[in-house]
């Protein structure tokens, strides 16, 4: 099993993308089983039994796990019994655990993941390419994760493991690969090596730390929502996504049909104070989404007072809340912060176009929109060749460093944070954080999201745990451990709290 | 910037030719040589099998008979009274004489050439409205033949009620209903005519799909109609088609289409036809400028010229005795002015 | 900074320029599989050019796509899809028409009247869709194509003699009645080439204050942020309903003023021989200029030209059809080049950002930006 680590932006989903022929090469050899071999299409690679599981599933919702792993691949083994007879087989010998005939929307995460995993066993890979895998997963599902990797490797199957979260990497692997900046800057052995000689080699700088270190938090509130509630009409109304929360992983029944629609958010009532940083745990598609879209007016929730700095805003548009001081770094930046074909200043002015110094009495001012985008490039160390290259072309470090760059500049008085430092390398990450205490310092109330505990534990005053559209628990950030807040998460635990160890000893890095 | 471009244009435009210089292609031949003549199409062009086709069948005639040396031009699509002004005036310019337009459209680009071109005869199909010295308004009577194909179609009707299908809803075509509902009313009172258009302008379909006077018709037959009358052109042939499978009359329009090869398999139910001699109008004005005595002002072609009329091809049509006295009966009131046909319904 | 501009113009000149030329070779192949001569038409078409009247005639056909094409355009800007151009175009036309016959008014008073009834009826007309998109969530496709069906229906109802019609004595056409003299708009005389309506100038001024609009408004920013990423123009506060809406109702009113050259310039009136298909050619023109009003006019005026310079072709033996098989050729050419340049275009800058990273480019940040 081989880790390959590095910041985002260094070349990893590159060198993997060429690994798996959906890009080529300008130059160098890559050799399978001694043999050079060159790929053009993905079909190549799959030939040479070179297996490519995605960060994001590509997984049809609608199919069982059989016509998932069957599609296009009918060839192989038909698409009857004895593509059934494979499938058990392969699930079987690698105890994966996957029922052929289970709706694929019906799944959790982790039981997707191991369907793709299926899905290239199927195809006869004899390496497995596995793309961040374990982003997705809660600290539990990691561990089960591990083992089945394991038994793979077990079985004679070579793992490529791309990660840039350090101790998991030194949990599993058996040989380890840095490259920084597109070229390997070296390697390492995990029996030896420590999280912090690998961060170095990533970054080659010290390691950041998300640890807040004094409050700031004030008695002043920022923010209050009072019984925010929304259904599944409410969300729909607003035109784009709303991920749709999964099932419950303990196969508890009773979805609560109110009316128009199971709820989305089901009475959210949190109070985020000047200088207050509030994380929200809870496994992805739990209502984070939808609260963020609720906060930001992009949705429309059927009760509940939404009060910023003392004015009522519930109904108050999307606009005239960004105007009104609301910070927002969107989950998916490419989706909700980005205009990925148009240039870096035209992607500053995005969300605040009515604002200074982006415009006048409703005339752009290009001239001023784009100093500014320089000021930002400089001070939040957007790494670019200039400001008129799409931000398309730019690492997702750097197009998040330009969000969060933005979004400061207009002196929010309450940022929405939903995962900072996603896809973000360690460097770029301790900037975001250090701008977000920075602004905290000066009473910026932030509603933190992430899926990274260590994030939010870290960085939290606050912390809240989201489960089927409900603040369920809430636990102190100063003696919480990841593994505690991972079981709240699956709704294990409710109420507060109570951290037994007293600081995280988690090996992660970050 | 576009501003600059517009200005390069127009400059390029002050100093450029115009086509209508004596530079232009050919115009110098005009004095010479047989005798040119040159038709203006309508939209559909030549190939409609309706109207175009009838013109360019006068010209054919004028080119087989009188050596005359043809010349043809099409419109396109979206274009305006200018681009027609632009065709005919390259036409005349080019030593054509006459050079005539098919369609009433043409009346305001024929107007303004006419004028610059005063030596040139210019045929105008359709229009009276606008006239000249050097304008031929070539025009028809198709009411009167729809009256007569009305009469007919009363006469051999069981159920009392006909069929009136018409392509496009436009004037031209209202002539021919106004005609046909008179024709049936006057010879049978409590007859029922059953009226529907295919399209409506600018959506030129009802002239050209055989597919929706298919439907019309099949429409009109279950309502009881027995016999349909189609001023539809290439569409009418659809309603003969249906007319004909139901074992009912059909009328048919413009050219005697009993003897349409395309319309063999239906030809016994075709009664009759209403004629009108679009091809014998071109080829009049053509042999009117050749014989140096150029047609002028208003040529009517009515019944009484057998400009329009009823075709008689059809032998089951000229057994039924009863209906052919009935018909001459009305030619002759007509043609002696004693039924006055309407040209709008 | 000023490399990448040039690549950009580079790459946005490639697509059109891919397409032109695709679409003349396989025009060329098309002739010679007819066993016709492939020069000789284009030789025409090329001499025909050369006259003034034909230029007159380009340059006027171009102010009528222009316009359309803006229209086409603005939707195109933010992924709508207004095919009712042609529709809006008619009826605008006709109304206006109407309106303008009936009123008699002083001079330019009587052109703005026509002028502006004319754009509240695009408008209106393109509302419908518009109205129905955000709160129906009809797509815009669909109903705009029945709108344009209803809009034959409705012109030729509404221009029946015994509704709104004039029938002049004789004739076998219907019109709207003449628009009194007031109410037309002077145009430029060139002799023998004829006149190049005023209303041309208004078409290319209007193309300015598009720009203006799209590039230098906080509106024309949160037009094309919508078009760009419908997700995050939201997350940035655009009102999507609003802004479909909006975009309608100036789509529709571009194309209410399509018809006004024609109107205002030479027919004076509405008449079953009004030109019809102007927006429907005006879709390939957007296309082909890239939704910028620069590139639109030089496309307008290709299609003008191509139009306009083939009409004579058939006298000379020469099937005209060639242009519209150019024409066809255009679009898919268009359709498929675009996309292949974008792609290219975006691979090969991330490639550029990646070299000039690593060869430190980012550390000179400053003085970059500042150059």
């Amino acid at each position: 099993m081989h880790a390959l680590i590095g910041e985002n932006g260094a070349g990893k989903s590159t060198l993997m993308k060429i690994l798996y022929g959906m890009q080529k090469p300008d130059e160098g050899t890559i050799a399978v089983d001694g043999e050079q071999v060159t790929f053009s299409t993905p079909g190549d690679a799959i030939a040479r039994g070179i297996g490519m599981v995605h960060q994001h599933f590509m997984l049809a919702d609608n199919l069982t796990v059989l016509e998932n792993v069957v599609l296009g691949g009918e060839k192989l083994h038909g698409i009857g019994a004895k593509a059934r007879k494979k499938i058990k087989e392969i699930s079987d010998a690698y105890g994966l655990g996957v029922r052929p005939d289970a709706l694929v929307e019906d799944l959790g995460v982790a039981e997707r993941q191991r369907v793709e995993i299926l899905k290239v066993l199927y195809r006869g890979a004899k390496i497995l390419i596995l793309d961040e895998p374990t982003a997705v997963l809660v600290p539990q599902e990691v561990d089960a994760l591990f083992d089945n990797l394991r038994e793979l490797k077990s079985e004679g199957l070579t793992v490529i493991f791309i990660s840039h979260k350090l101790g998991e990497v030194l949990k599993v692997a058996d040989d380890i690969t840095v490259i920084r900046r597109g070229t390997t800057v070296g390697t390492a052995d995990p029996k030896t090596a420590t999280t912090k000689q690998l961060a170095e080699l990533m970054v080659g700088s010290e390691l950041p730390s998300p640890e807040t270190r004094e409050s700031t938090v004030t008695d002043v509130p920022m923010l209050q929502v009072e019984g925010l509630t929304l259904t599944e009409a409410g969300a729909a109304a607003a035109v784009p996504l709303t991920t749709a929360a999964p099932p419950d992983p303990s196969g508890a029944v009773g979805l609560q049909e109110v009316g128009e629609g199971r709820k989305l958010l089901d009475d959210i009532s949190l109070t985020i104070h000047k200088g207050e940083i509030l994380g929200i745990a809870g496994v992805e598609g739990n209502g984070q989404t939808e609260l963020i879209e609720a906060l930001m007016g992009m949705n429309s929730p059927n009760a509940g007072v939404i009060t910023l700095d003392g004015e009522d805003i519930s109904a108050v548009s999307v606009r005239r809340r960004r105007e009104g001081g609301i910070g927002y770094i969107p989950e998916d930046r490419h989706r909700h912060g980005l205009l990925l074909e148009a240039p870096l200043w035209e992607n500053r002015i995005l969300g605040h176009v009515t604002e200074a110094p982006n415009s006048k009495r409703g005339i752009l001012d290009p001239k001023a929109a784009r100093k500014d985008t320089e000021r930002i490039v400089r001070e939040y160390d957007v790494r670019t060749p200039g400001i008129d290259v799409t931000a398309a072309s730019l690492s997702g470090g750097n197009q998040q460093k330009l969000i969060v760059g933005r979004e400061m500049s207009h002196n929010p008085k309450f940022l929405i944070a939903a995962h900072p430092t996603r896809g973000v390398d360690v460097g770029a990450q301790a900037q975001i954080w250090d701008a977000i205490r920075d602004a905290r310092r000066a009473g910026l109330a932030v509603l933190l999201i992430s899926a990274d505990l260590d994030e939010l534990i870290g960085l939290s005053d606050t912390l809240r745990v989201m489960y089927r559209g409900k603040l369920v628990a809430d636990a102190d950030p100063a003696t919480i451990t990841p593994e505690q807040l991972g079981s709240a998460m699956t709704g294990a635990a409710t109420g507060r709290l109570e951290g037994t160890e007293e600081q995280s000893e988690d090996g992660d890095a970050r | 910037m576009g501003i600059a471009s517009a200005a390069l244009a127009l400059s390029a435009t002050a100093c450029g030719k115009s086509s209508n210089d004596t530079g232009s292609s050919s115009s110098s031949s005009s004095a010479s040589g047989a005798l040119k003549a040159a038709i203006a199409y309508d939209i559909g062009g030549r190939g409609d099998q309706s109207f175009n086709d009838a013109a360019y069948a006068g010209l054919k005639k004028a080119e087989d008979e009188l050596g005359v040396k043809g010349a043809e031009a099409e419109p396109s699509q979206g274009e305006s009274d200018a681009d027609k002004v632009a065709r005919l005036t390259s036409l005349a310019r080019a030593g054509n004489n006459p050079v005539i337009g098919v369609g009433f459209s043409y009346a305001p680009a024929i107007e303004k050439v006419a004028k610059s071109f005063p030596k040139t005869t210019f045929g105008l199909i359709d229009d009276t409205s606008k006239t000249g010295p050097n304008i031929a308004n070539l025009v028809f009577n198709e009411e009167q033949g729809s009256y007569l194909a009305g009469v007919a179609a009363a006469k051999a009707s069981k159920t009392g009620t006909v069929g009136f299908i018409g392509g496009v809803e436009v004037p031209l075509i209202k002539k021919f209903e106004a005609g046909f509902t008179q024709g049936v009313k006057d010879t049978n009172p409590k007859a029922k005519v059953l009226t529907q258009y295919l399209t409506q302008p600018p959506n030129f379909d009802g002239f050209s799909k055989p597919d929706l006077g298919k439907a019309a018709a099949e429409g009109q037959l279950d309502k009881g109609a027995d016999v349909i009358y189609a001023a539809a052109g290439l569409a009418g042939a659809g309603a003969i088609e249906a007319t004909a499978t139901a074992g009912k009359w059909a009328i048919g329009v413009d050219s005697d289409q009993y003897k349409q090869a395309g319309l063999a398999a239906y030809k016994d139910h075709i009664l009759t036809s209403v004629t009108k001699d679009v091809s014998g109008s071109v080829y009049n004005v053509i042999k009117s400028v050749k014989d140096g005595k150029p047609q002028t002002g208003e040529i009517r072609y009515g019944l009484a010229t057998n400009g329009v009329g009823l075709a008689d091809s059809n032998p089951a049509y000229t057994k039924m005795t009863d209906l052919i006295a009935a018909v001459d009966k009305a030619k002759k009131e007509i043609v002696d002015g004693k039924i006055t046909v309407k040209t709008a319904p | 900074m000023m490399k990448i501009d040039k690549d950009k113009l580079i790459i946005g000149a490639a697509g059109p320029v891919l397409a032109l030329v695709t679409s003349f070779v396989l025009t060329v192949l098309v002739l010679l599989a007819t066993g016709l001569d492939p020069i000789e038409p284009i030789r025409l078409m090329i001499e025909n050019a050369g006259y003034s009247d034909v230029q007159v005639l380009i340059v006027n056909y171009t102010a009528i796509l222009y316009l359309a094409a803006l229209a086409v355009s603005i939707g195109f800007r933010m992924n709508l899809f207004n095919i009712g151009v042609e529709g809006q175009y008619r009826l605008a036309a006709m109304v206006s028409a109407l309106v303008g016959a009936a009123v008699d008014l002083p001079g330019p008073l009587h052109i703005l009247v026509i002028v502006l009834v004319a754009v509240a009826t695009g408008a209106l007309w393109a509302g419908i869709a518009g109205i129905l998109k955000t709160t129906r969530g009809v797509s815009e496709v669909v109903s705009t194509i029945m709108l344009n069906a209803i809009t034959t229906s409705l012109v030729a109802w509404l221009i029946l003699p015994k509704n709104f019609g004039v029938q002049p004595a004789g004739s076998n056409d219907l019109t709207t009645g003449q628009i009194p003299e007031s109410g037309w708009f002077p145009g430029i005389d060139m002799g023998e080439g004829g006149q190049i309506y005023g209303f041309t100038f208004v078409a290319l001024a209007l193309g300015v204050v598009y720009w203006f609009v799209i590039n230098r408004t906080r509106f024309g920013f949160d037009l094309r942020a919508t078009g760009e990423s419908e997700s995050a123009a939201q997350a940035s506060g655009v009102d999507a309903k609003k802004m479909i809406i909006t975009a309608m109702l100036i789509s529709g009113g571009l194309a209410g003023l399509a018809g006004m050259p024609i109107l205002l310039g030479e027919s004076h009136t509405y008449s079953l021989a009004f030109p019809v298909g102007v927006g429907f050619t005006a879709i390939t023109v957007a296309l082909l200029g890239r939704n910028h009003p620069v590139g639109i006019l030089f496309a307008a005026l290709l299609f003008a030209f191509l139009e306009k310079a083939s009409s004579s072709l058939d006298i000379a033996g020469y099937p005209k059809e060639i242009t519209q098989i150019m024409q066809g050729i255009i679009v898919i050419a268009v359709v498929v080049s675009y996309e292949l340049v974008r792609r290219y275009g975006l691979r090969r800058q991330q490639q550029k950002v990646g070299e000039e990273l690593a060869a430190g480019g980012a550390i000179k940040t400053d003085k970059e930006v500042t150059a």
